[in-house]
């Protein structure tokens, strides 16, 4: 095999790409005949095809090196599995298909003008999708079938979709790497892109951003918000002296607090100012108040009310499809809160975009702030004694 | 007599279904597990219900010949844990004393034990604050738990658990925090009738001394060069109820890194015991700083370039040969320059060419006019051809 030709690609590499070099050193050259072209196992072993090699410019070779090493820096073999076990769906085809979605995932990163595309790579335009989306997205969206027919012979092993091929050395093979190797790895390239975010195109910087750090969902973390709102202490289920405990028949003149259920109220202030789309906010609204219903269990303990410059009405929670939302124009959230308070909740959940003045003093009800994004205009500033869930 | 018989034969079917083997299998949670309360810090687990946390704590207890004691935290009232109030004679003159409930009085008896405190995030909020009491102050009313008993609790994470209970930053921060997560290969096989034994990491009393200059020399080093990470309040949604750094956490880390060296575990389970102590991100970044430290040193190679050794990986060995160019830099003299050279022909005839390119192009640059080319250069003439071949794409 002509090993000087495919170093000399990886040098052009990592000369290019020089925010991915660590990553590209740390793979180790196997000269494999079986292996059609270029590919990486899960281990970061790299299999070569010495005619590949062969056929191959540096340039392209360079080009092929960067996308097998996004396969890994990506993760592909472990969200291959783990889109496999949510979906209950594995076989040869649909690896494939994960192969063929990570490709169309990375390749946008992978060229420019010094490494170019080669004509045969796979675009997410050819599977007629739009570009900048993620494995998962795609996956979703596109079946085996005539448009894929080119990609039939794609194969870029393991490492980009997670199921072994029979020429890789699995596990127990030499010079792979351990889990937290390559977890050290991905981290220290990770760092390297956003110490220096100039370097790396803003498909890398968004993973950088998110490979340690990955967004959870909004509905989870509003839920939870709410949830631990309504359950500290003073509302929900709790010792009480109010009433003795039945044990305390046992200790005569010992007073011993009983179990009391006081279920928490929760007032929705829905902003209506017109910035927020009719959308989200219906999910958000639908989220908040399923909680709501699941702890009080009682439905007057939920109110909704819509806010925009002043309050505009206020309804009980009797169906959700049935809340009564007017509004637009300016908004100020203030008067939702004092009309909120009114009413002295446990909990106020604020459905807003941000854009309005907050009250200078902490209310006497613990608030969650679920903010919309707004297009324009960065996140906004929210009060420290709220706790912000920014949603979508 | 018909039912007697049935009886019978259905004990025997039980017998049957309980012959199960077991094979010895090192297990990294069990592992970290067992180095966290050797290390006497109050560990927390985070797990879904029903995975085998009491079963991995019975093989601890077993391991470590402690008896281990259950001690269900929703099923109790807060004076369970605060100390049940009794009423003597004259109150207000002799006090109520707050009397410990047996399990406690036994342990202290035993003076030691392994207590786990499961379920703790469905008790209800004022049995948890009695409970944290407990855990952080080994305080059961008026009793004191002697050191011998180490204390485990479990929780259920909080996108499962129905209230969404949750640790406030100063509670979450004075334990380790694990992910109890269960592997489907191993429950799979063990329906099949093969359990795993878990084999537990062991303390090695003549690495004691190394493994506290080791773990010192680490914190210190990488809070030296991270400033800001001594202390960070975990500021995003995300990171609510979790491990986050600060002085505290940090002397434990500090304790952990230094168990778990002694005990010559795997990276795997020390990025566990340090991520749940510190946080993801603190946590990873010492463990990238320990990788550093664990880099032969550029002065020891420089001194004895044909034999010291060069690390295999191609990422470790190329910031080998950066930290080697980088001594010579600091201090250049005619013998180190060479040394560097014969460090860089060794590093061609090992292992890729590529990664040399940038060094030697380097150390080149470095020459002094009164300085030779060393004979050996020749042994690097095919990095030139290849660096040419790149330059050229």
């Amino acid at each position: 095999m002509d090993l000087e030709k495919l170093y000399a690609a990886r040098l052009h590499a990592a000369q290019t790409r020089p925010y991915l070099a660590a990553a590209l050193f740390a793979l180790h050259v196997v000269e494999s005949p079986s292996t059609p072209t270029m590919a990486v196992d899960r281990h970061w072993r790299c299999y070569v095809s010495p005619a590949f090699v062969d056929r191959r410019t540096v340039a392209d070779l360079a080009g092929v090196w960067v996308h097998e090493v996004s396969h890994l820096l990506r993760d592909h073999p472990g969200r291959g599995d783990a889109y496999a076990t949510e979906h209950g769906v594995d076989g040869p085809g649909e690896r494939l298909r994960m192969n063929i979605a990570a490709d169309a995932e990375i390749n946008d990163d992978v060229y420019d003008a010094v490494l170019p595309m080669p004509a045969d790579a796979v675009r997410p335009q050819t599977l007629g999708l739009e570009p900048g989306e993620v494995m998962e997205y795609y996956l979703r969206r596109f079946r085996l079938g005539g448009r894929t027919q080119p990609f039939a012979w794609l194969d870029c092993g393991s490492g980009a979709d997670g199921h072994a091929r029979a020429w890789e050395l699995g596990p127990g093979g030499a010079r792979g790497l351990t889990k937290e190797e390559r977890d050290a790895i991905r981290f220290r390239v990770a760092r390297g892109i956003a110490g220096a975010p100039g370097d790396a195109p803003s498909g890398w910087q968004r993973w950088a951003e998110r490979v340690f750090h990955p967004p959870q969902p909004w509905r989870e973390l509003l839920g939870n918000a709410v949830r631990s709102a309504a359950s500290a202490a003073g509302a929900g289920d709790d010792y009480t002296y109010q009433r003795p405990g039945r044990r305390s028949s046992s200790v005569p003149g010992v007073v011993l607090p009983a179990l009391r259920r006081r279920p928490p109220s929760v007032c929705v202030v829905v902003d209506t100012s017109g910035s927020v789309s009719d959308g989200e906010l219906g999910s958000a609204l639908l989220e908040v108040t399923a909680i709501g219903r699941a702890l009080g269990g009682r439905r007057d303990l939920v109110t909704v009310m819509s806010c925009d410059a002043a309050v505009a009405t206020v309804g009980r929670l009797c169906q959700a499809a049935d809340i009564p939302l007017a509004g637009g124009g300016g908004t100020d959230m203030r008067e939702g809160f004092a009309a909120a308070l009114k009413r002295r909740p446990d909990v106020i959940v604020m459905l807003t975009d941000g854009q309005t003045p907050w009250p200078s003093a902490r209310p006497a009800a613990r608030t969650v702030i679920g903010l919309f994004p707004r297009r324009s205009e960065k996140w906004v500033a929210t009060p420290p004694w709220a706790r912000v869930v920014r949603i979508g | 007599m018909r039912n007697g018989n049935q009886l019978d034969t259905a004990a025997d079917l039980l017998a049957l279904l309980g012959d199960t083997a077991t094979e010895e299998r090192r297990d990294a949670q069990l592992d970290a597990l067992a180095l966290a309360v050797a290390a006497d810090l109050p560990v927390l687990l985070w797990g879904e219900p029903g995975i085998g946390k009491t079963a991995g704590l019975t093989q601890l207890a077993a391991d470590l010949d402690l008896p281990l004691t259950t001690v269900i935290a929703s099923v109790h009232e807060p004076s369970d844990f605060a100390g049940l109030p009794v009423v003597g004679d004259d109150p207000a003159v002799n006090g109520v004393p707050m009397a410990p409930p047996d399990w406690a009085v036994r342990l202290c008896a035993a003076g030691k034990g392994l207590l786990f405190l499961d379920e703790l995030s469905t008790a209800p909020p004022a049995v948890q604050a009695a409970l944290l009491r407990l855990v952080l102050e080994r305080r059961v009313g008026a009793l004191t738990l002697p050191p011998g008993v180490r204390i485990v609790a479990a929780a259920n994470p909080r996108g499962s658990a129905a209230d969404g209970w949750e640790l406030s930053p100063p509670l979450a921060n004075r334990f380790v925090h694990l992910q109890w997560t269960h592997d489907t290969g191993v429950v799979v096989r063990g329906l099949g009738g093969v359990w795993p034994r878990a084999v537990l990491p062991r303390l090695d009393r003549a690495r004691l001394p190394e493994a506290v200059t080791y773990a010192r020399r680490a914190v210190q080093t990488f809070l030296t060069a991270r400033p800001g990470l001594v202390h960070r309040m975990p500021g995003a949604e995300q990171a609510r109820g979790g491990a986050w750094p600060s002085p505290r956490s940090w002397d434990m880390a500090l304790r952990l890194v230094a168990f778990a060296t002694a005990a010559g575990t795997s990276r795997e389970v020390l990025s566990m015991l340090v991520r749940g102590t510190v946080g993801d991100g603190p946590g990873l970044e010492l463990l990238a700083s320990l990788d550093r430290l664990d880099l032969p040193d550029p002065e020891t190679l420089l001194a004895d370039p044909d034999n010291a050794p060069l690390p295999e990986r191609g990422d470790l060995r190329q910031a080998v040969l950066d930290g080697v160019i980088a001594a010579v830099r600091d201090r250049p003299e005619r013998e180190r320059w060479d040394a560097a050279w014969t460090l860089l022909a060794r590093a061609v005839e090992t292992g890729p060419p590529d990664l040399v390119v940038v060094p030697a192009t380097t150390l080149a640059a470095l020459r002094r006019e009164e300085w030779d080319v060393p004979a050996l250069i020749d042994r690097l003439a095919g990095t030139v051809a290849l660096s040419r071949r790149a330059v050229a794409a």
